[in-house]
């Protein structure tokens, strides 16, 4: 299910539609949207880099973490980033976002970029995160720095909405974002979002703007998000480790396709299993009914085996109708099989038993007749 | 006592016999309304005619599904159709681009399917959910009076360039406005061309606001403005000869102001999402796999009236017929597997247990 997702930003926009946009939403019960976001990018880049994705380069737009981390996170899956400038560039607003090393070092020498100049030929400082427009704009330029004008496209990975929000009010992300998705450029867009620093509106409003969204959640809920119980603890524990990944897809015929799986945190990354036997539940128009429909398998024996009343059978012993006047144990002792009866015993598994106590007893033994044809119509 | 001019009974006179004084697209209804049509046959039937005239429209939008856009897109194709004008803002950069996508009315009534699959009906006894095949029959001789008033729109093949090239069309992007005055003077101007007489109906105007409250716009956060801005909008509709239609995503909006924004429209619709592949849904509904989403109506407009209307079913979903028409249909259940034994209740007696008494059939 991680793979329709990839399959989804690999394939890309089509023509004269919106890029699609993809939501890594997490919450503080289950915090893995980094993890779950380092697993998109270097899948996403390794496509980039063998040509199976529409789009021909990445850009990062970083600005939780070091535009070293992500060079070191693909070099550790293995992507030979030093010859791929062509294929990645890091918009670092991470290192100065407001410009005020810049403004320290318009006083003095500055000695403090040094350590830039490292990774300088993969990033690029950015130094006005107030500004959505510059940011629209030098995103735009460092894509197509990558892969030049004209029709190809690129990819935007953005790490992470929230410091972007922090900087920004939400129309000014928003509009960033949405004219990023409607720029005949784009291929695709994913970003982070930590849904517990927001507001219910905003997080809202990102899920508006995006056509997959992806949860974080736990696989346990805390009780009363209490954290201090020892029950819990173990609880907790557990949810350190692993977590339950919804995924939610907008599909272009206006369905929406809901995707569940489990998600394992490990050293070496993350994992995705399938769900262990949860059927999609749809709250929305299914009637609320206190049967429960389905039958285990157990049931479904022992259903098959049930005589049920109205059976002939007619094996050997004789046919008999019963006037539900015989006493219980002598029924006990032979097969009842007769239309009317009282107790009914299964004497394969003992477990299946149909109890049918007639109306009243003025009507005649005999009711094979079917009560409908005294009907006059 | 005076001669009985005004009546005051519930029965009305049904006025679509008579001879209509007004321009192309305008039907006249019960209690002195004129009717628009929406785009959509089976909309304008299930609201009683169309839209009235100096009504305001809201749809509810599903931000995980694009469906308010086909309403748009059949309402304002069909106005352009008949030479009505239209407005048309939205928060895109460039607003024509849609109009690009605008369906073009359908082709002739011959090739469309409209009729079910006649297998289904020969030598079956119709129970009664299949009462809406009946009702589809009678509508046949009145087609041909109908293309005056609405069209069924093909949704694959676009509208004639000369259409949307016309004068007639104005589009707005509300994108990078701060606030609303621009808009609200730009619906003004339109609703001037259009003002409320007695005399009869030259031309009827459409106004078409999409995804209202928006989040790229800049004015997304300033609420007050917005519900003042459609109180306006309200108010000028009312005393001129057209139909607003604004759609919004409720999800973006407080509570208290999406309540406020549902009061403030006379019809009021939502659309919603369907899942993909939901067994559940699948098996307690017809016709699941052609359907694409659901269609409430909350509201329906009464003007000058106090009677209300009441609908048989509020709940319609949409389908694309042959991927091409847009239809609504009413839901129906499933025929309940009489061996499961256990029936949803609102289904008839009829196909469930066999332990019914001598009265119940």
């Amino acid at each position: 299910m991680a793979e329709s997702i990839y399959r989804a930003l690999r394939d890309g926009a089509l023509e004269g539609e919106l890029a699609p946009a993809l939501t890594i939403k997490d919450s503080v019960a289950s915090p893995f949207a980094l993890q779950v976001f380092s697993h998109v990018i270097s899948h996403l880049f390794s496509s980039i880099l063998a040509g199976k994705s529409q789009s021909r380069g990445l850009v990062v737009v970083s600005f939780s973490r070091s535009p070293s981390f992500y060079l070191d996170l693909l070099k550790n899956k293995g992507t030979d980033v030093a010859s791929s400038n062509k294929q990645i560039q890091i918009l670092d607003c991470y290192s100065d976002p407001l410009g005020w090393k810049d403004q320290l070092a318009g006083s003095r020498n500055f000695t403090a970029l040094s350590n830039e100049a490292l990774v300088s030929s993969n990033a690029i400082v950015f130094r006005e995160v107030k500004h959505m427009d510059k940011l629209y704009n030098s995103i735009i330029e460092l894509g197509k720095g990558l892969v030049g004008g004209g029709k190809i496209r690129f990819s935007i990975a953005i790490d992470s909405a929230d410091e972007m929000l922090r900087h920004a009010p939400v129309s000014s992300v928003a509009r960033l974002l949405s004219n990023l998705r409607s720029h005949d450029q784009i291929s695709s867009i994913f970003w982070l979002l930590h849904s517990d620093l927001h507001e219910a509106r905003v997080t809202a409003v990102l899920e508006y703007l995006s056509s997959i969204v992806a949860s974080l959640e736990p696989s346990h809920q805390l009780a009363n998000g209490q954290r201090g119980d020892l029950e819990n603890f173990s609880l907790i524990k557990h949810n350190s480790k692993k977590g339950k990944f919804h995924v939610r897809f907008k599909k272009r015929n206006g369905r929406v396709r809901v995707m569940s799986e489990e998600v394992h945190i490990e050293q070496s990354g993350i994992n995705f299993t399938s769900l262990p036997s949860e059927g999609a539940i749809n709250q929305g128009l299914v009637p609320k009914v206190q049967f429960s429909l389905q039958l285990s398998e157990k049931e479904r024996i022992d259903k098959a085996n049930v005589v049920l009343p109205f059976e002939h059978q007619g094996n050997g012993k004789p046919i008999q109708i019963y006037d539900g006047r015989r006493s219980l144990v002598d029924s006990k002792h032979e097969r009842p099989v007769a239309a009317v009866e009282n107790v009914q015993t299964n004497e394969n598994c003992g477990s299946g038993e149909i109890i049918y106590y007639r109306d009243s007893d003025d009507e005649m033994p005999d009711s094979d007749e079917d009560p409908d044809d005294d009907l006059d119509i | 006592m005076a001669a009985a001019k005004t009546r005051t009974s519930t029965f009305s006179r049904n006025l679509s016999t008579a001879a209509p004084s007004h321009g192309p697209g305008l039907k006249c209804g019960p209690n002195g309304t004129v009717f628009l049509s929406s785009g959509i046959p089976d909309l304008d039937k299930i609201l009683g005619g169309g839209f009235p005239l100096g009504s305001l429209v809201m749809v509810m939008e599903d931000a995980e599904a694009p469906h308010h856009m086909l309403l748009l897109r059949n309402f304002m194709a069909q106005g352009l159709v008949l030479g009505q004008h239209l407005l048309y803002s939205s928060p895109a950069r460039d607003p024509r681009g849609f109009l690009g996508t605008l369906p073009s009315p359908a082709a002739s009534k011959d090739d469309k399917s409209r009729e079910r699959d006649p297998d289904q009906e020969k030598g079956l006894r119709i129970a009664w959910q299949y009462k809406k095949y009946f009702g589809e029959n009678q509508l046949d001789g009145q087609r041909d009076g109908k293309h005056e008033y609405s069209n069924e729109f093909d949704l694959r093949k676009p509208l004639e360039r000369h259409f949307i090239n016309g004068p007639r069309i104005d589009c707005v992007s509300i994108q990078d406005c701060p606030d609303l005055s621009t808009l609200r003077d730009r619906c003004a101007t339109f609703l001037s061309q259009f003002p409320r007489n007695d005399g009869s109906i030259s031309c009827a105007g459409r106004i078409a606001i999409q995804s209202f409250c928006a989040p790229q716009c800049a004015y997304s956060n300033m609420e007050w403005d917005m519900l003042s801005f459609i109180r306006s909008l309200k108010s000028m509709v009312r005393s001129s000869n057209s139909v607003a239609i604004i759609t919004f995503p409720p999800s973006l909006l407080s509570p208290s102001f999406c309540k406020r924004w549902q009061h403030m429209a006379d019809t009021l619709l939502s659309v919603k999402a369907i899942q993909d592949e939901d067994k559940e849904l699948a098996q307690l509904l017809t016709g699941y796999q052609d359907m694409v989403g659901f269609l409430n109506v909350h509201k329906v407009a009464r003007i000058n009236t106090q009677v209300p209307v009441i609908l048989e079913a509020t709940t319609f979903s949409i389908k694309l017929q042959k991927r091409r028409y847009l239809v609504l249909e009413c839901l129906n259940q499933a025929p309940v597997d009489g061996s499961s034994g256990t029936s949803y209740g609102t289904s008839g007696g009829c196909s469930s247990s066999s332990k019914t008494g001598n009265l119940d059939f």
